[in-house]
């Protein structure tokens, strides 16, 4: 039975439920994917078998993101073809790849707010009764049962808003078991969890293996990776670089494919000065419920880092010394001045500045052009005419020193920011937040979305910036770069600071123990 | 990255979100609480001038609040989906102004009427359609193109006459009460009410366009065809502006050229009121009538009091402001609707 | 070596070029066909009187759009202020002292707008639905049963009067003109709105003072509002209270049709001024030739309706070639990431 565009229709009918749903034996062979003149995927022949949990590694920028987005549907292949159950799949939309039981549980969870548990569920595919019309007790009864196995309690007629990102990645896991399918791809589904949150989700995912699933899963924690799979395929800069099944692999083994050189992290030269004075000045503040009484200092001329896994609260925490959120107690003192829950505008003009981490969100104006992305933190200071007028031509040089200073490449800065890719884009926000001349720095996971040419150029910029006297906050979930630049870290777990490594105390394992609140 | 997580709990309990009991969220429904208010301004205005309880008088205020009802109904569907539309003030305009000049000049009786009125208005509608669903201008702009060429049109169709003579076989059915207090007209209205609460509870179709308003992309995504959705919101917007053309006749046995014209915002006024947000994914089709009557009787009780109806506008506006802070109060702990606004504002 | 050239100097605006394009046009049109369109040559300047308030109004409202909100109160705003100022000059107060009046008002209720949505965080929407309501009432209720009319020559200047054959009212849109392009290009509180415009998450993460740039330009707005009914009364000589309810519609037009983006961020002031030309020659033009002005509301209806389908095939038009300079422009180093700018 073929639909009208010709495409085959599956032949098995599909029952959703954990029990009855069956996992396809699912390939891509030769998949390239470019976007532009940039090639994201070269020629990856990737298998996921049945009963498996098939995890794909690499760094930033390696492609793991892109190769399940085509696994799903979500984008077409350039070149090679999609295997399923040894038949060739023609070119697949969504729905199409839904259809034959393949789902993608996207990185961050989307659904209707206002529309209940059981609606989200079933979105698109309402259980239908005589003539057509909704079956409410049909559908709120299995979702029930589908939420119930895949170990989520709410009640199905909740909004779906309600929930918690953790509730709601389940949901997104309970509808691919009531679309009927059973090949299922999880993008870094636990960036934002808790650890317990991901425990929850681990063991529905072995659950879902033993029942005979295929799965599939990126992270960027090797110690989940290790702890989860049973077979891992590395990606580098788009190619597949190595495979291991359960047994035949060691850590570092895996961190060099990753990286295609053995590891070796320099930390940069101790500084000759040693700090200067204390710049900002952090006591127990608490921003509930993800700021739960934090305290820390940074001197002029230092790099503090902030370690610790997605979800711990230090966005939460960067927000509230910057004003975004609220502080229900505390103190914030940069500079001298007590800022405590001041607008960013105060927290700007005091010397703190906030690189923020959701850069597509929250930083750029992504149709304005570079020039004005770059004055855009200084708009009372810019030069002008008789007090008030701004002298348009002074602000395009003084932006464009700016955006060269910060190695931004483009070429011209009126190129519209959105047509930058995520390197310069964080190097023309730096720029922006340096032509606000600040003291003290709170970069929040700055090499995000960043090629590794672009990455150096950061690192070096914060450096040499430090260098000249500005105190700096580093948050980020890459270990090596905590490792590589700052001088003290803090780790911090459920919005508590939980230790201080300083000096040479500050490697790899150190850190990583604190981070997951060993 | 925020998340509203169920942190340091062990224990099960705190982890399983459940529903109160299904009468608690009964009385917390927008409809419900209207509805008390309604009864209290009822209360109150009879405690202050006995004849507000008096059945004519009943019977004239819901008769009155029988065409924004239909207005405000089909804005309903609209506002729902996350769209607006300016134009129904001017389709049901043009609407009465068709039918009566069929009624008045060819004695066209009552069910070829109604059905001419709905005629009219799905055409109408259609040119909303056409535009957001087809052309996918942004709603704003589109209605108030329509409600301009809408309005013209008024004036060019009427072509300085009026409609003035409307045989007392249908206007009766504006005053005719069938108990005491309940006009025959309201109770016309009703089956309506009740049909589109059907439709947006029980048919895909309905749930899709809570599904549009809330999230069109995700919609999308998930096999939903939203711009065919959208379209058909505006046909039935302009249908049931059509059907309040013909409501308007026979509440008003007249149309003329400025037949309409501003009742725009006071559809959209009940519909709020009603519960329907402009940011879409919540509301339905009681809310229209239980915020038009709301409207009415309030206002009409204002005048009781005395008040001008110069003040009647200003009325509405004041009635609109408190329902949209209750609105952004009592959301605000809850779910994620600040989220989605940020995404996408409002429905422009 | 990396480039990064600063623009040029200046460009053509394309869609500014069209307008102008259609201002010649339709004022070939008219003085060929209509013999009262040019009169002594002086004729169409006098035109510009009777759209110089939906202008003023227009600009009011065009700096609250550029910020991705909208105020449909204006219009009854400036019925507000024409109604003060007629009262004032009816009960035997001075021209000066009636303009203040009036602009003070529209101006309290602008700043009431302005605190609403920037305070409260109501959408402007559904605000400006609101204060309309409550504002025309106001109008109403000041007007009284005979609204005032018949004002002093001094006052009625303003709307009618000219300075060598240059009509007051055109000369005051044009300086107004001039203030609104001044300030949304060329001051912070400008670059602020248009920054809210584009996105009002990046704008608060970049410390702009978004409460404060709201509540001003909604308060600018009813200035303005308030002045747009000056000359109102002024040019109708009588204060009716929905004398400028009826702008409303030509004003969202014209903002539009200048090029606007309904969402903020984009847009400018400049073309928005050459709509109101546009708009106001073409009303002008057929009010002459005879049209009703009914049939106007809906020829401006569809040219709102045109334009924008017009506008769109043009953007998408664009797009196309904005991809194609994207992919030529890419950096220099190698980076895997395609325009989304994450990836994993």
């Amino acid at each position: 039975m073929a639909d009208h565009a010709g495409r085959a229709e599956p032949a098995v009918r599909r029952e959703p439920g954990l029990r009855s749903v069956v996992g396809a034996d699912y390939e891509t062979r030769g998949v390239t994917k470019a976007f532009g003149d940039v090639t994201v995927l070269r020629d990856v022949t990737v298998h996921f078998y049945r009963g498996e949990i098939h995890s794909l590694i690499g760094e930033n920028g390696a492609g793991k993101s892109t190769l399940v987005k085509v696994l799903a549907g979500m984008l077409p292949a350039d070149q090679g073809e999609l295997v399923l159950d040894g038949q060739r799949l023609p070119a697949l939309t969504p729905r199409d790849a839904q259809r034959h039981g393949i789902y993608l549980v996207p990185q961050e969870p989307r659904l209707m707010p206002d529309l209940s548990v059981a609606e989200n569920l079933y979105l698109g595919a309402l259980p239908t009764w005589r003539l057509g019309t909704v079956s409410w007790r049909r559908m709120i009864d299995t979702t029930e049962e589908l939420i119930t196995s895949v170990g989520l309690r709410a009640d199905p007629r909740l909004p779906a808003g309600r929930l918690s990102l953790a509730q709601q990645q389940l949901l997104e896991c309970a509808r691919a078991l009531s679309h009927g399918c059973g090949t299922i791809f999880f993008d870094e589904p636990t960036s934002p969890l808790t650890a317990r949150d991901a425990e929850r989700l681990f063991e529905l995912m072995w659950q879902m293996r033993d029942q005979g699933l295929t799965l599939g899963f990126i992270s960027h924690r090797l110690d989940e990776i290790e702890a989860v799979s049973d077979r891992i395929t590395v990606l580098r800069d788009g190619d597949v670089v190595a495979r291991a099944e359960r047994g035949t692999w060691t850590r570092e083994n895996l961190v060099t494919a990753m990286i295609g050189r053995k590891l070796t992290i320099t930390r940069r030269a101790e500084r000759t000065a040693g700090p200067g004075a204390v710049m900002v000045d952090v006591e127990d503040l608490v921003s509930p419920p993800e700021v739960n009484g934090m305290s820390l200092r940074i001197r002029a001329g230092e790099i503090v880092g902030l370690a610790g896994l997605v979800g711990s609260g230090r966005t939460e925490f960067a927000e509230t010394m910057f004003g975004i959120r609220h502080p229900a107690s505390g103190t914030v003192t940069v500079n001298g001045r007590n800022i405590t829950g001041a607008s960013p505008r105060k927290c700007i003009d005091a010397g703190l500045i906030y690189l923020a981490e959701d850069r597509g969100r929250n930083g750029i104006f992504a149709d304005v052009d570079i020039a004005r992305n770059a004055t855009s933190a200084i708009v009372g200071r810019l030069p002008k005419v008789a007090g008030s007028f701004v002298r348009p031509w002074k602000e395009q040089e003084l932006a464009q020193l700016a955006a060269l200073e910060m190695d931004v490449r483009a070429s011209s800065i009126a190129a519209a920011m959105k047509t930058l890719s995520g390197g310069n884009q964080q190097k023309a926000l730096l720029a922006r937040w340096m032509l606000a001349k600040p003291r003290v720095a709170i970069f929040d996971e700055p090499t995000r979305g960043v090629d590794i040419g672009a990455k150096e150029s950061i690192y070096s910029i914060i450096e040499s910036l430090v260098a000249s006297g500005l105190a700096a906050l580093v948050i980020s979930s890459e270990l090596e770069e905590l490792v590589r630049m700052c001088d003290r870290v803090y780790s911090v777990y459920e919005g508590r600071v939980t230790g201080e490594l300083a000096g040479d105390a500050v490697t790899l394992e150190a850190l990583g123990q604190l981070a997951v609140g060993a | 990255m925020t998340t509203a997580k169920n942190v340091t709990a062990a224990s099960p309990a705190r982890r399983e979100l459940s529903m109160p009991p299904r009468w608690t969220l009964l009385l917390r429904r927008r409809e419900i609480l209207v509805t008390a208010v309604i009864v209290i301004v009822v209360a109150a205005s009879t405690a202050a001038h006995p004849y507000f309880w008096a059945s004519g008088n009943l019977a004239f205020i819901f008769a009155d609040s029988v065409v924004i009802t239909f207005l405000a109904l089909g804005e309903s569907f609209v506002m729902i989906g996350r769209g607006i539309d300016l134009s129904v003030g001017a389709i049901m305009g043009l609407s009465a102004i068709v039918v009566g000049f069929r009624i008045q000049n060819d004695g066209l009786p009552l069910l070829p009427a109604v059905l001419l009125g709905a005629a009219v208005g799905i055409v109408l509608g259609l040119g909303n359609a056409l535009l957001v669903g087809v052309v996918r201008l942004p709603p704003i702009i589109a209605t108030l193109g329509t409600l301009s060429v809408y309005s013209g049109l008024e004036f060019v169709v009427t072509n300085g006459n009026q409609v003035d003579t409307i045989p007392s076989s249908i206007t009766n059915l504006g005053s005719d009460t069938v108990l005491p207090g309940i006009p025959v007209i309201l109770l016309l209205t009703l089956p309506f009410v009740l049909v589109s609460a059907w439709v947006l509870r029980y048919t895909t179709f309905g749930r899709s366009v809570y599904a549009v308003g809330d999230d069109a992309e995700a919609a999308y995504r998930a096999g939903i065809a939203v711009q065919r959705v959208l379209f058909l919101t505006y046909v039935i917007s302009g249908l049931f502006a059509g059907l309040g053309g013909v409501a308007f006749l026979i509440y008003t046995s007249g149309a003329s050229s400025t037949t309409g014209i501003n009742d725009n915002l006071t559809a959209i006024a009940a519909a709020i009121i009603g519960g329907t947000a402009l940011t879409g994914g919540v509301g339905g089709a009681l809310g229209a009538l239980v915020g038009s009557v709301f409207l009415t009787v309030t206002l009409t009780a204002l005048s009781f009091v005395h008040v001008s109806d110069v003040w009647q506008p200003a009325g509405v506006g004041v009635l609109v402001l408190l329902a949209v802070l209750y609105d952004s109060r009592s959301r605000a702990g809850g779910t994620r609707r600040r989220a989605k606004r940020q995404r996408q504002g409002g429905p422009r | 070596m990396t480039t990064l050239a600063l623009p040029r100097r200046w460009r053509v605006p394309a869609w500014g070029a069209c307008l102008v394009l259609a201002i010649i046009a339709e004022l070939v049109y008219f003085t060929l066909t209509t013999r009262q369109f040019a009169g002594h040559g002086t004729g169409m300047l006098d035109l510009t009187e009777q759209f110089a308030p939906t202008g003023v109004l227009a600009l009011g409202l065009a700096m609250v759009i550029l910020t991705g909100n909208i105020d449909l109160s204006c219009g009854a705003n400036a019925s507000l202020a024409a109604v003060i100022a007629g009262t004032v000059l009816a009960k035997g107060g001075g021209p000066g002292l009636a303009i203040v009046a009036a602009i003070a008002v529209s101006t309290l209720f602008g700043l009431f707008n302005g605190i609403i949505v920037a305070f409260v965080g109501i959408d402007s929407l559904l605000v400006t639905l609101a204060t309309q309501f409550i504002v025309t009432s106001i109008a109403t209720s000041v007007a009284g049963a005979s609204p005032p009319f018949g004002f002093s020559s001094a006052f009625q200047l303003i709307g009618q009067g000219s300075v060598n054959d240059v009509p007051i009212a055109l000369l005051i849109f044009l300086v107004i003109a001039l203030a609104v392009i001044v300030t949304t290009g060329y001051t912070g509180l400008g670059r602020s709105l248009t920054l809210i415009g584009y996105s009002p998450r990046a704008a608060l993460y970049s410390g702009i003072a978004i409460r404060g740039s709201l509540t001003a330009v909604f308060t600018l707005c009813g200035a303005l509002s308030g002045l747009a009914g000056v000359l109102l009364a002024a040019y109708y000589n009588s204060a009716q209270p929905d004398i400028g309810t009826d702008l409303l519609l030509p004003a969202i037009t014209v903002v539009i049709l200048g090029g606007m983006d309904i969402f903020g961020g984009r847009g400018r002031i400049g073309e928005v001024v050459l709509a109101v030309f546009l708009l106001g020659f073409l009303s002008q033009g057929m009010l002459i030739e005879g049209d009703s002005s009914l049939s106007i509301t809906m020829i401006t209806g569809l040219v709102l309706i045109g334009a924008l389908v017009i506008k769109f095939a043009f953007e998408r038009n664009l797009r196309q070639r904005l991809n194609a300079r994207m992919r030529r422009f890419r950096t220099l180093s190698r980076d895997p990431h395609g325009p989304e700018g994450h990836g994993s």
